[in-house]
């Protein structure tokens, strides 16, 4: 599903990612974890293109992801659900609109985009709130719009980016059995974190990352 | 795809339907005064015609050149000047033209002894300017003149359609202008929005389209007002006009099609250029 070799990123002269090789199979479910500035979010941007490696490359399903057009990264970025740190929610549409309008994107009627982005918010106990602007809403319920937003559209890839940061924790352990129903599903899932809690929760493939390099890859703990 | 574009652009406009307001009445104001200027222009081009119609010029040969030499200097005019129609004035008429095209002979004419008259010749020219060029030459004494009241008024009318085009292109380069900064700054007002719907596979355009669609919508109102100002100012013009006795011009019945098509195009052309360099600037999003 997801190759990475010899990726290495470097910002100003500072080297974030130091000659990373990774793979990782479909339907895997794979936990980055690592200190503040390890390099686990500037991995999770190269898998989607949101930045560009500054050497090496990155195979996504078969495909280089680096040397993509705008075109073939929109397309790839389809089958992606991204779990934004930041939530990346649109401040001027409703919980609803913010789910919908990626369904449409991915050709889906208006009416089917409707009733399948519901459907996802009431899966996640936010569809009380479907009318509500993202501005009035807590950092929890922001946070599940976005994992609301990355998983309606049923993608083969998830990677997320601290998903738990700002759920309490029996909202994390309702993400984490929810993204284990998915990964069972088939999906490959990628999830970053420094949430301990949330490793012992879940018996996965871990890769801890320290200063840009992969420290450990095994079961967790070490 | 376009339903939902529809759908965003509207939601667009909603937000931001003062500022659109703003820009479709922007766009009507430089746009009518250019269906203005382009009525007047198309008023005045009977006027701008006359300039270019042959000018007949008159040349006074000198009175010792005999029949031969005359001959000559026409055939040879002729030949030099392919475009030139000579004609030699006969003996009958051209004591009466001499008077009226060289009016300073008139006490050499009118004298009690008999002269030998100049030979006469009617020269007609595309630009009368170039037959003035013949008092240089030794066989030609005079010049008449090379002007007419039409053709100054033609000449006049050209230059007056010169400067109302000038003005025209220049009144619709400030609507391009102002549609381009317009969708410049609503572009980069959603520039997160923008890169939030790339991290999410949107593709551009899918991004684009609601923008070209909200600007569009602003462009055909722009459009519609300024057939109806350009009407109106035209009308406003066309008063006066008849009152010194003159035919009023008219708005060409093709004029309100043209402003809403250039009210389309303007903004759509000013997106789609702003769309490309936000999406150029942004390439790894």
């Amino acid at each position: 599903m997801i190759r990475l070799r010899n990726l290495t990123k470097t910002y100003d002269g500072r080297r974030i990612l130091r000659g990373i090789d990774l793979k990782v199979e479909p339907g895997e479910f794979l936990f980055l974890t690592g200190a503040s500035g390890a390099g686990k979010s500037t991995l999770l941007k190269l898998l989607y293109a949101a930045e560009r490696p500054s050497e090496g490359g990155v195979w996504v399903a078969g495909q280089r992801v680096d040397q993509m057009s705008r075109k073939q990264l929109a397309i790839l970025r389809r089958k992606i659900g991204v779990i934004f740190q930041d939530f990346k929610l649109l401040r001027h549409k409703t919980v609803l609109e913010n789910v919908r309008f990626v369904l449409r994107f991915h050709g889906l009627g208006a009416r089917e985009a409707h009733r399948r982005a519901y459907q996802v918010l009431k899966r996640l106990g936010l569809h009380h709130r479907q009318s509500a602007l993202p501005e009035v809403l807590s950092g929890g319920e922001q946070q599940r719009v976005a994992i609301a937003r990355a998983l309606a559209y049923q993608p083969r890839l998830i990677l997320a980016d601290e998903p738990t940061g700002n759920l309490d924790a029996d909202l994390a352990g309702e993400l984490l059995s929810l993204l284990c129903d998915i990964n069972y599903q088939g999906a490959t899932i990628i999830v970053a974190t420094h949430d301990h809690a949330l490793l012992e929760a879940m018996p996965a493939r871990t890769l801890v990352l320290n200063q840009g390099r992969i420290e450990y890859d095994g079961s967790w703990p070490p | 795809m376009t339903a939902h574009a529809l759908e965003e652009a509207l939601a667009l406009l909603r937000r931001r339907g003062a500022v659109s307001a703003v820009l479709a009445l922007s766009l009507a104001v430089p746009m009518s005064l250019a269906g203005f200027t382009i009525s007047l222009g198309l008023w005045a081009r009977p006027l701008v015609a006359l300039e270019r119609q042959t000018a007949v010029v008159r040349v006074l040969l000198h009175p010792q050149m005999d029949a031969e030499q005359r001959q000559d200097w026409l055939a040879k005019q002729a030949r030099i000047h392919p475009g030139w129609h000579l004609t030699e004035v006969k003996q009958e008429t051209l004591e009466e033209r001499l008077k009226l095209w060289f009016p300073y002979l008139e006490d050499l004419l009118a004298g009690e002894n008999p002269v030998e008259l100049p030979t006469l010749v009617e020269v007609e020219a595309g630009d009368p300017e170039e037959v003035s060029a013949l008092a240089k030459g030794p066989a030609v004494i005079a010049v008449g003149p090379t002007s007419s009241v039409d053709r100054i008024l033609g000449l006049m009318a050209r230059r007056a359609g010169w400067i109302l085009s000038g003005i025209s292109v220049v009144l619709l380069a400030s609507a391009f202008l102002l549609a381009g900064t317009w969708i410049h700054l609503e572009v980069y007002r959603h520039a997160d929005e923008i890169t939030i719907m790339r991290l999410v596979g949107a593709t551009e355009g899918a991004i684009r389209s609601p923008f070209l669609i909200a600007a569009l919508i602003p462009g055909i109102c722009a459009g519609l007002a300024a057939s109806v100002g350009a009407w109106y100012l035209v009308a406003l013009v066309g008063t006066l006009v008849e009152a010194m006795g003159l035919t009023p011009p008219v708005c060409p019945p093709w004029l309100p099609a043209a402003e809403i098509a250039v009210g389309m195009i303007l903004p759509a052309a000013a997106a789609v250029v702003t769309m490309a360099r936000h999406a150029r600037a942004g390439e790894t999003e």
